[in-house]
């Protein structure tokens, strides 16, 4: 275990010298992904700047929303999405076959040595976006809240790497996966706007099948003081659990795919 | 090359997409939910309100649909393998053949994207309308108007795809290109916010630029948001931009065929 530890920074080393031969193009994309967002949540402001709320939510508190959901998400896909999406490629390829071989487990492998620094962008975003939504409302911030904030915060990145660690798994076994990151992302941009806003059947899939209900609304809505559909006043604890245990669930499915992988490449 | 000859592009791209039809059911799923999404947030937000500045929530659920999944087709794919073409040095092959290849990608990318809708799009567009309904143009003349807009929408969007890949002959990379496009089309099309519904001052210049010939213009005339005069001379102004589009496109790849540098092997 200890030297695998040693090696995870060796493998993250490796592949930042890697793109930082190329900062330009690095500084761009950056620059790049955080103007594509920028664009998006633009038109949330435009259209709150008319309706006035959606959902019960201002644009300050639909800002902290967006920036809670863009940072969890790139926290969690840094260590997970571009590894796991060219996954069917490496089992179609069998370049697969070569990282069985090393001497180290293949999802540490397959994580850090890919570990995404491209998601700068997407983290000044929403830190920058956080600052100014916080600043805006007048949350009282005790130690247990900024305790919660952190803990959810590392929960919703875990579900996020977890999910796509899952999806990326299923290509073991069905050689494509790809596919289902479409699925993955319709329920993403779900998530960027208040559950309640949707009707209860989508609501029960958004905190079930498709839990990305806790990626942001729900930690921002306990932040916020704010009422949580369906889950009431079980919602704090249960955004803090949901990481943790779709981190086992993924673990189960990806030992699963490797004991069936039979290998598709040659 | 003949002309009569590049359709052949265009029946080849549709048929190879046949191979992927997990990539349809998927695709048509995502599609679903993010309709319903954007629904649901303009259901939201016209909670309590009948009308909103002349326009009514069924006027935004017809919206949804033309002006997003119909109209703002998604472009990343595209330009990035136009990128990846000119990254890779694939695109000495088509410079070596006697083919046009701004011509080839277009036709290519019609077959592409009549796949697209017609098994993702009108799919959803079914649902949609079966499931919450829509609302027909707003006379004959409208609609006859909102097809010819549509070929200028469709034209538009890839005149400005093309000619962002085209970039990648200077860059070298097409990924950021491909977000700051998106970024640029979140708002400037009016896919997500129609110009209604922005401030004068923003309305006025997005208004004038060749963006919002892509979703708001064609949506607000199949709704009848623009009388008929205003409806043709819009159209008319939309030509112009597609000749400017074309022209510049003409131009810039005159210039990209001399300044070609071949990275792959």
């Amino acid at each position: 275990m200890s030297s695998i530890l040693r090696v995870i920074p060796h493998l993250v080393g490796i592949h930042i010298r890697t793109h930082m031969e190329y900062r330009g193009a690095l500084l761009i994309g950056w620059i790049a992904q955080a103007i594509g967002y920028a664009g998006i949540y633009a038109s949330i402001a435009l259209l709150l700047a008319r309706f006035e709320n959606l959902g019960g939510w201002t644009w300050p508190q639909m800002a902290l929303l967006l920036a809670f959901h863009l940072l969890a998400y790139a926290l969690g896909a840094a260590v997970s999405f571009v590894q796991f999406r060219d996954m069917e490629e490496k089992v179609r390829l069998g370049t697969f076959d070569a990282i069985l071989v090393k001497p180290i487990g293949p999802w540490t492998f397959l994580a850090f040595s890919g570990l995404n620094i491209e998601y700068g962008g997407h983290i000044a975003l929403a830190i920058g976006l956080m600052v100014w939504s916080v600043s805006s409302l007048s949350i009282d911030w005790s130690p247990g809240l900024v305790l919660y904030f952190l803990a959810a915060l590392i929960s919703a990145a875990m579900l996020t790497a977890a999910l796509m660690t899952m999806i990326g798994a299923t290509a073991l076994i069905w050689v494509r996966s790809r596919h289902l990151f479409a699925i993955y992302f319709g329920f993403w941009e779900l998530a960027r706007y208040p559950l309640n806003i949707f009707p209860l059947p989508l609501q029960v899939m958004m905190i079930t099948v498709a839990p990305l209900g806790f990626l942001a609304f729900i930690p921002t809505a306990v932040m916020l003081g704010k009422p949580v559909p369906i889950l009431g006043d079980f919602a704090p604890l249960a955004s803090l659990l949901v990481g943790p245990l779709f981190v086992l669930i993924a673990m189960a499915h990806w030992r699963h795919c490797l004991r069936n992988y039979q290998g598709a490449g040659g | 090359m003949k002309l009569s000859a590049y359709p052949a592009f265009t029946a080849t791209a549709f048929t190879s997409r046949l191979a992927y039809r997990n990539q349809v059911w998927s695709g048509m799923f995502g599609e679903l939910v993010a309709t319903f999404a954007f629904i649901a947030v303009w259901t939201a937000a016209f909670v309590g309100r009948g009308t909103v500045d002349g326009v009514t929530l069924p006027d935004m659920v017809t919206y949804v649909i033309i002006a997003g999944p119909l109209l703002n087709w998604n472009t990343t794919r595209y330009i990035r393998e136009v990128g990846d073409a000119i990254r890779t040095g694939d695109v000495t092959t088509f410079l070596l053949k006697p083919l046009h290849y701004p011509a080839l990608l277009f036709f290519n990318q019609l077959g592409n994207n009549a796949f697209e809708q017609l098994s993702i799009t009108l799919p959803v567009a079914v649902i949609v309308a079966l499931a919450v309904g829509l609302l027909p143009p707003a006379s004959v003349a409208h609609g006859l108007l909102f097809l010819a807009y549509w070929v200028v929408s469709w034209s538009m969007m890839f005149l400005i795809a093309t000619l962002t890949a085209m970039l990648a002959f200077w860059l070298l990379t097409a990924f950021a290109l491909d977000w700051f496009l998106r970024g640029i089309m979140a708002v400037a099309s009016g896919a997500v916010v129609p110009l209604w519904f922005m401030p004068a001052p923003l309305a006025a210049i997005l208004g004038y630029l060749p963006f919002a010939w892509v979703s708001y213009y064609p949506s607000a005339v199949y709704l009848g948001k623009l009388d008929l005069p205003a409806a043709s001379l819009h159209l008319a102004i939309g030509c112009i931009w597609l000749a400017t589009l074309v022209g510049i496109l003409t131009w810039l790849w005159s210039r990209m065929r001399h300044r070609l540098i071949v990275q792959g092997g």
